[in-house]
């Protein structure tokens, strides 16, 4: 069921009692994390911390922790399954889901003992009607009681009465078949496309905000979440500008807090701020080159994997008159002069290059002397520091860095993590220019396809599943503004990759197409499962994202084939 | 030159000025008695050969040998008590479990003042308040809060804490617990206090 | 502080018939003694009343927390208060033992040549432990050593051998009663004592040696 008030039904009913958190392996649940722990620090409730990369990691952890935990809060998992079937609990357990995965399954909905969920009703959910898809069973009583009685004696009263019995039951039955029918048609509409919706760390930090116990850090985590849903794909334009705008309503309400003081804020001190900044992946903590090569919307708009697109974006830099040489430099090293004006000079510029919307809304903060950072930078950071790839780290490892990055105190690891986001999105440049160049995208009729080999440099780094999907929505973006084929424009893509070269298996991903208007909806979810089903393919549907897949390297071509059947 | 021998068991352990424990040295400390009993014998003789025959001029050798037989005895007290010294440390930051590498570098007489030294102390610390008891090798720190958040560095399977409630440690486990429960692990390095 | 949780105010009797404290004030006094002990070079006279009396008060506020309803604001701050204490406790107790372990053959020779009414160094437990750890280490030190050493070198005077306190080493203080004609540099060549007059109130640095006294009387207070 929905929670109606998160104060009352979740924050109080968890206040003097130990909790189990299940975070899953996402920068929105990390920062969502990070959000509850300072609220539970506030208040002394204890807690336990299990990452979760998978079902398989949830039921485990589950397992471990059922006998000790009452309460389980789930961050980012859970909510797009029946978790109640899936984990089997005694009847005393409660959970308590906050996930931005949608559609939300309907048990997880109309369940109202052990199911809480940390979700607004109206956060574009579309849930069916109870009725549509739950029926009390009484006809089959009053059936199957007429038909006991028609094994006893029969007289005239009773064949009349057998009549019209019979009649009612072949009407019931028939209308029972007509329900089932629609039902079936209704949950297929339902659950059809893989979706997401307001931010957890949203949700978390509106409860803070209720509580009145909302810190800055607290916003600057939510931002992050937000934020992440941003660079991952994951919401429409829409929905982030309407998020934003109500971020910056909290950042306002946080900044006017201390003007009338006296004494003004001292520099350490940590500040939030709105920016309307460019589009140019971790340009402050990089150089302005390096940035825009390998930055998606840039390099597409200039396709910066031909020759041409080189030469367009010296032309570009020379219009704005920036010096190679500055603009070569480490940002920070760069003439103040050229710093002051230097995101007009460019949207001035861009405009004339067909980059529009090169400037997008976004928050920054800024602590200290040196230490400024804006969300996607963050983001960026913890994601590479979650998925890096370096040896002797296990996920559980990875999980406890990135969430450590986000706190102020520990710079030193943001900034390892930053370095860790440039090696990665210049991973990505390459091979997506390669993969371009070497035509490696294959239209398959119903969808394009782009398989990485082993021996591919930085294979690895795809084999993870943020990784892989964000190289996916960048080579989608490169492939519609280099070919000129219209229909191939249209078309979603599925990237498979190694995943484990022991057990050979490969990673699959698949996003829906590239538009301006895109809802971001991905049927891929059920489209592999029935695939896989019907070629009896040997796939593991672990992530909590249905449309990431781990399938049996050898499987791969008539899974393939049945998804190109399936889709035509 | 005599007496180096002493003086390298010494310098063996300033080397070490952070308080580790290096191993025994058995060989040092058993080279330096022979020397002492070489010197002493020496020394015998010619006390007897000074007295009978007269020869005084054996006299200086004899104080010599004396000088470096005390300082030979000074060192070698020194050795041993310092390592004493470090050896109780252990009891404070380790608890009274040694880890086994420790133990390993301890000689038989070493263990068992440690075992004397653990018992004294427990002792000691039940009487305390007429028969109370305190056990003074918690609250090594000044408590800021009364809970901590920990993480969990290695496996270590279940806990128990106060009301019976058990807690499952598990590697990159992360847990939000009473303060003085985990001082103890911390100490072990189970534990990890997480500073945010 | 402790006073709301206590239901009746004081709950002190000492065994010596001295004036009943207040809880705030055994832990005003648990305190003066806990930085004196901490910051003085050798090992002062043992409190053991005020130690008693403490774990007493320790002991009664956590029954009263038992009782406490479980998730009352109060009990945090009264739990952080007993968790202070204690943690003063232990401290008071582990600089004395720490000192006692030290000077050992020092301790326990002072302790075995004072007078009959001055007050003693040890308390019985720490006596106990002393004697205790004198004797560890002597046996230690002849096994492993000693007994294979020259007949004439087969003992080890412990008081020669483990260095005294310094009581030379500078300290800080505050005066809380006044004090006059404190010796501060003994008599130099050209015999001039140099004194002052320690106001109250006021803080000073100075030798340990001189004021010495001062400390246990306590008319300063170590800092």
């Amino acid at each position: 069921m929905f929670i109606a008030d998160i104060r009352k039904d979740f924050y109080e009913v968890v206040a003097n009692q130990r909790v189990a958190l299940l975070v899953a392996s996402d920068i929105d649940a990390l920062c969502a994390c990070k959000i509850l722990q300072a609220l539970f620090h506030c208040d002394q409730i204890q807690y336990t911390l299990v990452p979760v990369k998978g079902w398989q990691d949830l039921g485990t952890a589950f397992l471990e922790h059922k006998e000790q935990f009452r309460y389980f809060v789930l961050i980012n998992c859970g909510a797009n399954v029946d978790l109640l079937e899936m984990l089997q609990p005694d009847d005393d357990s409660i959970f308590f889901i906050c996930d931005t995965h949608r559609p939300v399954d309907v048990v997880n909905v109309y369940n109202d003992t052990q199911i809480k969920l940390l979700i607004k009703q109206d956060d574009d959910l579309g849930v069916p009607s109870y009725d549509d898809i739950f029926r009390d069973d009484d006809e089959e009583g009053d059936d199957s009681g007429n038909e006991s009685d028609e094994g006893s004696e029969p007289s005239g009263k009773r064949r009349r009465f057998d009549e019209g019995a019979v009649e009612r039951r072949i009407e019931r039955q028939r209308a029972r078949r007509e329900w089932e029918g629609r039902r079936r048609e209704i949950l297929f509409d339902y659950e059809q496309y893989e979706y997401h919706g307001t931010s957890a760390a949203m949700m978390f930090f509106e409860l803070a905000w209720v509580l009145t116990k909302d810190t800055k850090d607290m916003l600057w985590w939510a931002i992050i979440g937000l934020t992440d849903q941003w660079v991952h794909d994951k919401i429409t334009h829409m929905k982030y500008v309407t998020d934003i705008a109500t971020m910056q309503r909290h950042v306002s309400r946080h900044n006017h807090r201390n003007e009338d003081e006296e004494n003004s804020l001292s520099i350490d001190c940590m500040r939030i701020s709105f920016e309307y900044d460019l589009r140019l992946t971790l340009y402050q903590h990089w150089s302005l080159y390096e940035s825009i090569c390998n930055s998606c919307y840039t390099s597409c708009s200039f396709k910066l994997w031909t020759l041409n697109g080189q030469k367009k974006l010296q032309e570009f830099l020379a219009d704005m008159g920036l010096p190679l040489k500055q603009v070569r430099q480490k940002f920070n090293s760069m003439d103040m002069s050229i710093k002051e004006n230097l995101r007009d000079v460019i949207e001035e510029s861009s405009n004339k290059y067909g980059m529009k919307d090169i400037r997008i809304q976004t928050f920054g903060v800024h602590f200290g002397f040196k230490n400024r950072f804006l969300a996607s930078d963050m983001v960026h950071a913890a994601a590479a520091l979650l998925e890096s790839t370096e040896k002797d780290e296990s996920d559980g490892d990875n999980f406890i860095k990135a969430l450590d990055a986000l706190s102020r105190s520990n710079l030193e690891r943001l900034h390892s993590g930053i370095d860790l986001a440039k090696k990665k999105l210049m991973a990505v440049q390459q091979t997506v220019a390669s993969c371009i160049c070497t035509n490696l995208i294959l239209s398959q009729g119903p969808f394009l396809y782009c398989y990485l080999m082993e021996g591919t440099p930085d294979v690895k780094l795809f084999s993870k599943p943020m990784a892989l999907t964000l190289l996916c929505k960048y080579l989608l973006k490169a492939f519609v503004h280099s070919t000129r084929n219209k229909r191939c424009k249209l078309l979603p893509l599925i990237m498979a990759a190694p995943k484990d070269v022991d057990k050979g298996t490969v990673i699959v991903v698949g996003i829906p197409p590239e538009s301006e208007t895109s809802d971001k909806k991905n049927f891929f979810g059920r489209a592999f499962e029935k695939a896989a089903e019907s070629t009896s393919s040997r796939t593991l549907h672990d992530h909590f994202d249905t449309s990431v897949i781990e399938l049996k390297s050898e499987d791969r071509s008539k899974f393939l084939d049945a998804l190109i059947t399936l889709l035509s | 030159m005599f007496c180096e021998k002493a003086v390298e068991l010494i310098r063996e352990l300033h080397r070490m000025s952070d308080g580790q424990l290096p191993a025994f040295n058995e060989d040092g400390l058993r080279q330096v008695l022979q020397e002492m009993e070489a010197l002493y014998e020496q020394n015998q003789s010619d006390v007897n050969e000074a007295k009978a025959a007269g020869r005084s001029e054996l006299i200086p050798s004899i104080k010599l040998r004396h000088c470096c037989l005390l300082r030979n005895q000074r060192c070698i007290t020194a050795y041993l008590y310092d390592r004493l010294l470090r050896i109780r440390a252990l009891r404070w930051e380790y608890g009274s479990v040694l880890p086994a590498n420790v133990r390993f570098h301890m000689n038989a007489e070493e263990l068992q003042w440690f075992g004397q030294y653990k018992k004294s102390l427990a002792c000691f610390m039940r009487s305390l308040g007429a028969g109370e008891g305190l056990d003074i090798t918690q609250d090594m720190k000044p408590p800021k809060s009364l809970y901590i958040e920990v993480r969990c560095l290695k496996d270590h399977g279940e806990f128990e804490i106060d009301d019976g409630t058990v807690i499952l440690l598990k590697k990159n486990s992360q847990h939000f617990l009473p303060r003085w429960k985990c001082e103890q692990l911390i100490r072990q390095g189970v534990l990890e206090h997480v500073v945010s | 502080m402790s006073d709301s949780l206590s239901d009746d105010g004081s709950i002190n009797q000492d065994d010596s018939q001295e004036d009943v404290m207040t809880p705030a004030e055994l832990i005003a006094k648990l305190e003066e003694a806990w930085l004196n002990e901490k910051f003085s070079p050798e090992l002062l006279e043992n409190k053991s009343e005020v130690v008693e009396c403490v774990m007493e008060q320790l002991t009664h506020m956590e029954n009263n927390l038992q009782r406490v309803k479980k998730g009352d604001a109060k009990a945090s701050v009264h739990r952080m208060e007993i968790d202070r204490i204690r943690f003063v406790l232990s401290s008071y107790l582990r600089s004395r033992l720490q000192k006692i372990e030290k000077f050992f053959p020092h301790v326990l020779e002072k302790e075995k040549s004072r007078g009959e009414g001055d007050p003693s160094l040890l308390s019985p437990e720490e006596f106990a432990f002393a004697k205790e750890y004198y004797a560890n280490t002597e046996t230690y030190l002849k096994a492993v050593a000693l007994k294979r050493m020259p007949p004439n070198l087969q003992t080890v005077d412990l008081l020669k051998a483990v260095p005294e306190p310094c009581l030379d080493s500078f300290v800080f203080l505050r005066v809380k009663e006044r004090q006059e004609n404190i010796l501060v540099e003994p008599e130099t060549d050209d015999q001039r004592e140099y004194v002052v007059d320690l106001e109250e109130g006021s803080q000073h640095l100075i030798r340990y040696r001189t004021i010495a006294p001062l400390v246990s009387s306590g008319a300063v207070q170590l800092i």
